[in-house]
Parts: C-alpha cells; structure tokens; sequence
C-alpha cells in the first residue's frame, strides 16, 4: 500500500509542515523556558501576523522583502508589550505571589487570546482575507514531491530564519543570556544577566516568530480570526514532546510531529489525523514529562 | 471559624440572588430573554462546578465545556438509540461525564499549573474531534437532534434555576462538611495537607469527578432544552467563557461564578444590540481583574462594605 514514490511524498510533505511549526513552537519553548509558562495567546501572534502581512502587502501594496520584516516587527511589538503590561507579576515579587502564579499566567493568556481574537473580528471582520502569492511558480518539485510553490518560498524563508536564531542562541551575548535565565533565572541575575530584559526579548522574540510564520502562510491558509487555535495547539503538542523549554526539542519535535501527521493520516486514520499529536501529548505529560529531550527532575 | 463565616456569609447572598432571578419572569416574559436567562443559568452551572475545581482545590483544568459536551451526548444518544425517557437521560449524561470526570482526574492527578491545563485542553480537543468526526453515530457537526421535553420558556428557566440551587447546594454542603477543609489544604499547600493526613489523591480525584457530573448534567439538561447537540458546544471558547465569568465575578467564592456567569452573558446579549463589541469588552475585562483585582466583583463588594463595619478582614 505504502509505495516509494508516496512514502517519499509524505516524508518531504511532513518534514514542510514541521519547518512551519518549529518557527511556532521555538518560541513557545523559549517563552516557557525563561518565564515557564504556557502563552494560551500564541496562536493570536500568528493570526495577527498574518494580517500584517496581509494588510501591508495587499492594501499598501508594498514589496515582499518590506512587508515579511514588517510582519514580524508587529509580533515582536505586540510581545513586547504583552511582556511589559501582563508578565511582570510573575517575576516582579515572586514571595508574595506564591500560589496562584500559574492559574495567573493561565487565565491572563487565555484572556489576552479571547480578546485579540474578538478584537481582530470586530475591527478587520470575521471573514476570510486572501494574501498576496510570496512567489508566481505554482508548482515546485522538491526531491521526489511536487510541491505549491508557496510552501517551498515559505520553507525557504523558514529555514533561513530557524538557523538565523540557532546562532543568535548559540554566540551572541543576548542568546547566552536567555540561555542562562532559562537554566536558573536567580543564578542568571547573580551574575550580572538583566534578566527582566531577557524575559522582554524572548516574548518580542516569541512573538515575532510566531507571526512571520503566520505572514508565510497566510498565502496558503488566509487570515480569519480564528486561524490561529490550529497552529497553537500543535506547537502546544511539539514543546511537550520536545521536552518543554528546550530549544532543539522542540524543533527535531515539529519535525517529527509533521512526519506523524502526514504518515498517520495515510496509514492509520485521515479522520482523526489532528488527534494524534493530542494524544501524544498526554502520554508524553503522563510517561516522559521530560519530553524527548528535556532535562530530567523538573516539577510537574 | 471565619471560614465558615465567610462560606455561609456567600452561601445567604447566593440564595438571595437566586430568589430574586426567580422573581424575574413577573416583568419579563419575552421568550428571546428568557431564552438568554436559561442560557445564563447553564454557564452558572458549569461556572460553579469549574471553580470547585479551580477556586477551591487549585486544579486549573481547561475542559469544563468538554464534560457539558459530553453530558449534553450521553442524554443525546441514549435517546436516540435507546429512547431512554428525558429524567435517564440526565442521569446517564450526569453519570458519563462524572465516570470520565474520575478517570481523567486520576490520571491527571499528579500534573500541575500549565502542564495540567495542557493536559485537560489535549482532552477536551479530542473530546471534541472525536464527536465530530464520528459522522455515523453522532451526525458530526450536523449536530444530534433530540425530542425536547417541553416548550414552555417560564417552566425551562424555573428548570434551570432549580438545578442551579440544587448544585449551589451541593457544593455549600460538601464545602461546608470535613471535605471542603480537605480541598482548601490541598490547593493552599498539597505536601502540608499530606503530611497532615489529607487522602490526596481520593479527595482530589473526587472534586474532578464531582465538578465533571455537574457540568455534564448542565449539558445533559441543555441537550433537552435547545434540541440540538452539537459539537461546537465543548468549543474551548466555551471553557473560555467559564474561565471569564468566574475571574470576573470572584474565583475561589461561591457567589462569585452565578454573578459573573448572569452578569457576563446577560450584558453580552444586551450589548449585542449596541455593535457587538461584548466579547472584546469582557475579555479586556478578564485581563483587567485577572491583573487588578484577583477577588473578581465578589471581592470588590466585600471590600467596600468591610469599613463601614469598622472591623478589617
């Protein structure tokens, strides 16, 4: 049933659609890795980038290689904001917070979500907004698959992006930073690490990412309110499996959640194709709460 | 105690509260707002049961409108399948959620904050997927009719009203009793409460069991009202109004759910007149308490009526 030509297919399909949730879900992972915490709203940056782009290329008619940076510029501004108003209970006095830190982040996320959601159907409209191609070529072929040219452009750009912050992560001063905070914020501010500037550019970060990834796509898949609750679950999905706030989890975890999707639909069920990584997730939080690579000995 | 004060104290302005909805058909008998009471009624239910959860053993789950979903179909499809009369309808739909409820709460006990609420949002989704997607037994997004009990609106609200006493009194009651201790110790400081010889994992699973029955007889009796049940009920923007309602009207009181839950939905409806900007307001607004006023409307009033008694908390 599986033939070469197909499982080639599949494999190039699902390793794309991994490339778009990594740009997702690597912010996701550093957001929990420094403030850990879930952002429930993370799908709204995604939704709300895809509107900039859509907005600033079709209306404005401005050239891709303005209208992409400028996407992502609105997400990292919204992040940025988001961080400034909303996160700073979490870490501002941390004794006197206490208990409800969590249910706090929780319910504020949550909250932050409804409202973007609510707010971008009342101002733009609940309908459908179609985006500018990134490229004319309809077709592409890729290896063994032909592929929509959007997608190919898109990987293109994501590829690019993904290890543009490996580096920034691996080498830069600020990239060593948000890594020391996210290993042990008290040891990090010890030493001299502004770690309330960490936590503010991991979220303009975070939300940067997360819009681009919904500029890329908006060509695809075009901006309507709600398209972000898609994406956020899935990137909910792949930080558990990646081992929640690990950076390289969490991409090798979008790849390989974009290979599950795309084989399981095939293989197993095209129903219940968006239940798998679901699935996944809870008996990774239940078994494996360290995720495939995660540290071992975090409080669940 | 002062707790007990304090639970008696909200348990007397609850029933207050409920005295006075009762009162309201006498002025209104417009079927659209009773309509809008009996659907306010059925968030007051599942604003309660989520905050036993949330505001009294510190479980943040996010599937309460998965269990009314699943409550709403277990009345749906036992009477479909089996034309089980509307009263066995409740029961097994209270039933099923509740049974689910255990399970889940047993599996989930030992998770906490965001991984809980990752957990529970996972489950509601599938939950939800899978009544949708299931097209030969549940119709999929069609939705699964089902022969209403009655059709008198005034009789529907009296209904819902009655059922929402009778979960405000079984919450007062088991909050009220050893139990309610128990779930405060739990959510305050669980290796305390542990140590002190609380049953964690007994007392924790039955507050999910007994918050899911309670929103799974929310959904079961909205299943017989509107006729109709649809996927789109376990919606997580449904969980999404719960949440809301309960941080705006008081987490962690017994009030606090019932007002939110009338006064959130009450105003949506009557906004929705003036351009519909409801949802973006109240979401503002569950940011805004969520921020400011961590006791919701519930803690405000108390508040402002403290120093004129001249005595501090």
């Amino acid at each position: 049933m599986l033939t070469g030509a197909l499982a080639a297919d599949l494999a190039v399909n699902g390793l794309v659609t991994g490339l778009f949730y990594a740009l997702m879900a690597v912010g996701l992972a550093l957001i929990f890795g420094v403030l850990r915490i879930v952002n429930f709203a993370h799908g709204e940056f995604y939704m709300v980038g895809a509107y900039a782009y859509t907005i600033v290329a079709a209306r404005l008619g401005v050239p891709l290689a303005v209208a992409l940076p400028t996407a992502f510029l609105f997400g990292a501004a919204l992040g940025w904001v988001v961080e400034r108003t909303l996160m700073r209970p979490l870490y501002a006095n941390i004794a006197t917070w206490g208990l409800m830190r969590d249910e706090y982040a929780v319910i504020v996320t949550f909250g932050l979500s409804l409202l973007l959601v609510n707010l971008v159907d009342k101002a733009i409209g609940p309908y459908a907004f179609r985006a500018p191609a990134l490229v004319s070529a309809s077709r592409i072929v890729v290896g063994p698959a032909l592929m929509s040219g959007q997608k190919v452009a898109a990987a293109g750009v994501t590829l690019v992006t993904l290890a543009f912050i490996a580096l920034f992560l691996r080498f830069s001063y600020w990239g060593r930073a948000v890594r020391a905070v996210s290993q042990n914020r008290l040891g990090a501010s010890l030493a001299g690490i502004d770690a309330t500037a960490v936590s503010s550019l991991v979220f303009a970060l975070a939300g940067g990412l997360a819009a681009l990834a919904g500029a890329l796509l908006s060509p695809i898949i075009n901006a309507s309110p709600d398209v972000g609750a898609f994406p956020a679950i899935k990137s909910y999905v792949i930080v558990v499996l990646g081992g929640m706030g690990s950076i390289l989890g969490a991409f090798i975890a979008s790849l390989l959640l974009g290979l599950v999707e795309s084989f399981g639909a095939v293989l197993v069920s095209y129903q219940y194709r968006d239940t798998f990584g679901l699935v996944l997730l809870i008996l990774f939080l239940l078994f494996r709460p360290q995720g495939l690579f995660g540290e071992r000995g975090r409080e669940v | 105690m002062s707790g007990d004060i304090r639970l008696r104290r909200e348990f007397i302005a609850t029933a207050l509260l409920l005295v006075l909805l009762a009162l309201l058909p006498l002025v209104q008998r417009d079927v659209y707002w009773l309509g809008v009471l009996v659907v306010s009624a059925y968030f007051a239910i599942l604003a309660s049961s989520w905050n036993l959860l949330a505001g009294f053993t510190g479980q943040f789950s996010l599937a309460p409108a998965a269990f009314a979903m699943i409550g709403a179909y277990g009345a749906a499809l036992s009477a479909t399948y089996y034309s089980v009369p509307p009263i066995l309808g409740l029961i097994i739909g209270t039933g099923a959620a509740g049974l689910i409820g255990l399970v889940l709460g047993r599996i989930v006990m030992r998770l906490k904050g965001p991984y809980l609420a990752l957990t529970t949002l996972s489950f509601a989704e599938i939950a939800r997927l899978v009544a949708s997607n299931s097209i030969n037994i549940t119709r999929g997004d069609l939705g699964l009719p089902i022969a209403g009990w009655f059709n008198d609106r005034v009789l529907w609200f009296y209904v819902f009203l009655g059922a929402l006493a009778f979960v405000i009194c079984g919450l007062y009651l088991l909050l009220r009793s050893k139990a309610g201790l128990f779930l405060e110790a739990i959510r305050d400081d669980e290796i305390a409460a542990a140590r002190s010889g609380v049953r964690i994992v007994f007392w924790k699973t039955a507050a999910f069991s007994i918050s899911s029955a309670a929103a799974g007889f929310a959904g079961a009796l909205y299943a017989y009202f509107a006729s109709l049940v649809t996927p789109e009920l376990g919606l997580v923007q449904q969980t999404g109004l719960v949440v809301s309602m309960t941080v705006i009207g008081g987490m962690g009181s017994l009030i606090g759910p019932v007002v939110g839950a009338f006064l959130v939905y009450v105003t949506s409806e009557w906004l929705r007149d003036v351009g519909g900007w409801q949802l973006v307001i109240f979401a503002a607004l569950v940011i805004v308490f969520a921020r400011l006023f961590r006791t919701g409307l519930w803690g405000l009033v108390t508040a402002a009526l403290q120093p004129r008694r001249g005595k501090p908390a």
